[in-house]
């Protein structure tokens, strides 16, 4: 058992750390809640990332083969806890992290050579097009369709709820492909490219302002080689994706918050004495820093479990997923008590507390449901974890003809 | 980072498992619990036999100097058999103080003692005042006095809440020895023969049967001066660091026991029938299933972690979060797995939960509860450092008064339609 780092690791974090503090603006604000991704911020990440490809940082963890280090998931996770620390991030970053170990396990050579490099090179940006109207929770009711016509795929119907502020040059689309039960085993993943005649976006703002969008497939042909992995097997590709997507975690990015919101309570007062004194305040911020520490601790034993796949085996559940949206929320709750009124007030009102962060956290909530709301986690961890019973699935069609008759 | 045990811990922990299903089992637990000594001598001499009351002693005393994880490996098992046993006051409480900071006398005529099981130490801190004013585990609690007198001391008040003290052989007493100045800086550590003249004991009725606790009031109680532990009005460090440890030690009985708790109540949710169906299919009730799982999973992350982090410098803040966090998340287990059980789960006699839930209370409050653990994280937080600051030419990008343009044309149009 052993909770610090070799020696290497530390010289490879420090690294980072270097290159963080010498290259991000001394006027970056990590906390900011800037409703747009824009162009020039976008630049300024783009170019970050550049400088870090020259390292081998962005894709550390990936094979040499594709311009990856090849180095291990501990590492890859220290380069990643660095990063958080600073509030850094990479460009492309959904492409980075989702699409390509996706399409590195799954895809074809072919494939891997066309979209891999570009991804690494942080040129590419790619949604993960998954959730539908019908298809929210039950990601296997997936209804936008793929039907072969010669040498391509003819794509119709509609995703939504997909992030993202900049045009995306490719679709990462969940199609279906077969009528079959369990529907699960008929859906499809196709890389669609963003600019297909026949494709359509309209905004769609969250109550946080952050940006998602709707996408609509109006008949848009797609080559037959754009297909990842097997046909019919795309949502076994989707669910590896989310494991990625819920696997992130264990960033120093917790110590960052925890050094911010105290630097925040020495500054403001209460009672003419520094926030930090207050009961109430005090227990608040413990608690974070509680919750924080643990949301560590979760990280790294996934990081620490994947490094140890071969001895170990897949990981039974991964209650880290449900752990970083659960304390959000109680942090959320602690810190809307103690700022009581003034919670309402945005980061731009001069009488805003704490950078309008604590009425954030509820304007935010759109982050929880991001690839799996905690309820949908639960029931996965209770199904795959612990292996709860559930009612067989083909008695959900008889259940919901019993209900409609009364 | 890695979070598996090594080879010998892994032996240890199978090692520590077998023997308590084999030798303390429910209905020996229960035993225990009705003798008015709450511990089993002949058990005692067993593990004494095994290693386990030298664990963490250096092998000049007879021990096998082994570390807090190991006293962390050993105390989960304790913890999931709800072994009764005075180990925590023997070894760690006292023993770990004695071997810190006692003399050399001291600790070549006790530590051999405590590890072959002669010995039974406690500790006798916590006050009726300071545990009803929440200064139980602060020393501004200590006020049971101590006066010099010729080559003696007099030690006279009351100390409740005492682990062990009627079994014990020597009590450790924390009394003050000087008023004026700040309080951690005026108290002593005594080691008192606990059959001394002016002692007396009253065993308190707890919710928890085992684990005896004890009121003990020392009437004008001698003790040479040479039975002082450490220096004079230095006790309080020293101590406190024991009590650390030992807090550590009480979450990892809390891992120990959640996880034993966990399963049966993942299974009683699989196999318990209702409306032709395993309860289990609920999601009430797997909701209490999962939120019982990620607490636990919590519990053992925050626990392994402050076991190693005691024999690191500089992490006060994440050991103190430990118990801060494994104090409630225990009683919540408690309560998600009660609720799953439902009538069952409240069987005295029929059921393990009842045993589990109200050792549960005793370890929610012994060596700190979550408010106490909480305060020292709040401590620790003020002295973090200020954010460091990164150095790159400045943007101006990043100013919420600036107006932002959106990259793509869709969310510019929705951007001047506001």
């Amino acid at each position: 058992m052993e909770f610090g780092f070799s020696e290497g690791q530390k010289k490879l974090m420090a690294e980072m750390r270097e290159f963080c503090m010498n290259e991000i603006p001394e006027d970056y604000d990590p906390e900011y809640s800037g409703r747009f991704q824009e162009a020039e911020t976008l630049e300024f990440w783009k170019q970050f990332h550049q400088k870090g490809v020259e390292k081998g940082w962005p894709t550390a963890g990936w094979p040499k083969k594709y311009g990856g280090m090849g180095l291990s998931a501990i590492e890859q996770a220290a380069i990643a806890s660095e990063m958080s620390y600073w509030g850094a991030r990479w460009g492309g970053i959904m492409a980075m992290s989702l699409v390509a170990p996706t399409i590195l396990a799954a895809g074809t050579d072919e494939q891997r050579e066309k979209w891999v490099p570009p991804i690494a090179r942080g040129e590419i940006t790619a949604f993960e097009a998954f959730t539908e109207p019908d298809a929210g929770s039950d990601e296997a009711n997936v209804q936008l369709r793929a039907v072969p016509d010669g040498d391509e795929y003819v794509l119709n119907g509609q995703k939504t709820f997909i992030s993202g502020g900049v045009k995306p040059d490719w679709l990462y689309t969940l199609c279906k492909t077969a009528d079959v039960t369990p529907k699960h085993r008929g859906l499809s993943i196709f890389m669609v490219p963003g600019d297909a005649p026949g494709v359509s976006y309209r905004p769609l703002p969250t109550m946080g302002g952050s940006q998602q969008n709707e996408i609509f497939y109006d008949n848009v042909g797609v080559p037959k080689e754009n297909l990842v992995g097997e046909l019919n097997r795309g949502f076994y590709l989707a669910m590896t994706t989310f494991e990625f997507e819920r696997a992130a975690g264990g960033g120093l990015g917790a110590r960052r918050s925890m050094e911010k919101i105290m630097e925040y309570a020495r500054q403001e007062k209460l009672n003419d004495k520094p926030l930090y004194k207050d009961p109430k305040a005090r227990d608040m911020l413990a608690r974070m820093a509680v919750h924080q520490h643990l949301g560590f601790l979760f990280g790294w034993y996934t990081a620490w479990h994947r490094s140890q796949r071969e001895k170990l085996g897949p990981q039974h559940y991964n209650s880290g997923t449900l752990w970083a949206r659960l304390w959000q929320e109680f942090d959320g709750e602690h810190m809307r008590r103690v700022f009581g009124m003034y919670t309402q007030l945005k980061q731009k009102s001069k009488y805003a507390k704490y950078h309008g962060r604590p009425g954030r956290t509820w304007e935010y909530m759109h982050a929880h449901h991001a690839a799996g709301s905690p309820e949908i986690r639960r029931v996965v961890i209770a199904d795959r974890g612990l292996g709860l019973p559930r009612i067989p699935r083909q008695f959900n069609v008889q259940i919901n003809e019993a209900l409609r008759q009364g | 980072m890695d979070f598996a045990l090594s080879e010998d811990q892994e032996m240890l922990k199978t090692m520590a498992r077998d023997f308590l299903e084999k030798e303390c089992p429910e209905v020996m637990v229960r035993q225990i619990e009705t003798d008015e000594r709450g511990y089993s001598p002949e058990l005692w001499r067993q593990i004494a036999e095994l290693g386990w009351l030298g664990i963490s002693i250096p092998e000049e005393y007879g021990g096998t100097g082994g570390d807090a994880i190991d006293l962390m490996v050993l105390h989960e098992e304790i913890g999931r058999a709800l072994f009764p046993s005075p180990h925590l006051s023997t070894v760690v409480l006292c023993g770990h103080t004695i071997l810190d900071v006692g003399s050399t006398e001291q600790k070549q005529e006790l530590l051999p003692k405590i590890v072959n099981g002669e010995l039974i130490l406690a500790m006798a801190l916590t006050e009726p005042e300071s545990s009803w004013d929440g200064k139980a585990w602060d020393p501004e609690g200590v006020t049971v006095k101590a006066a010099p007198d010729g080559d003696d001391y007099v030690i006279d008040g009351i100390k409740l809440f005492v682990h062990d003290a009627h079994i014990a052989d020597y009590l450790l007493c924390v009394a003050r020895t000087k008023d004026d100045g700040p309080p951690e800086e005026g108290i002593t550590l005594f080691l008192v023969d606990a059959k001394s003249p002016g002692i007396s004991y009253e065993l308190l009725d707890t919710l928890a049967n085992r684990n005896k606790q004890c009121e003990v009031v020392f009437d004008k109680v001698k003790v040479p001066k040479s039975n002082i532990v450490g220096e004079l009005n230095g006790g309080w460090a020293p101590l406190f660091k024991s009590i650390t440890t030992g807090a550590v030690l009480l979450c990892a009985q809390m891992v120990g026991a959640g996880h034993r708790i966990q399963e049966l109540t993942v299974d009683y949710a699989k196999t318990r029938i209702q409306f032709d169906m395993p309860i289990g299919i609920n999601q009430h009730v797997q909701e209490h299933c999962v939120q019982l799982v990620i607490r636990q999973d919590a519990c053992r992350y925050a626990t392994q972690y402050a076991a190693w982090a005691l024999g690191q410098p500089g992490q006060d803040m994440e050991v103190a979060m430990a118990k801060a966090w494994c104090s409630e998340a225990f009683e919540h287990i408690c309560w998600r797995a009660h609720q799953v059980f439902a009538g069952v789960g409240t069987m005295a006699v029929l059921h393990i939960m009842p045993m589990y839930t109200r050792r549960g209370i005793v370890m929610e409050h012994y060596l700190g509860d979550t408010p106490f653990w909480l305060e020292k994280v709040a401590l620790e937080m003020e002295k973090l450092p200020l954010h460091q600051k990164t150095k790159g030419k400045p943007l101006g990008l990043w100013d919420p008064d600036r107006k932002q343009v959106p990259v793509w044309d869709i969310w510019r149009e929705y951007a001047e339609s506001l």
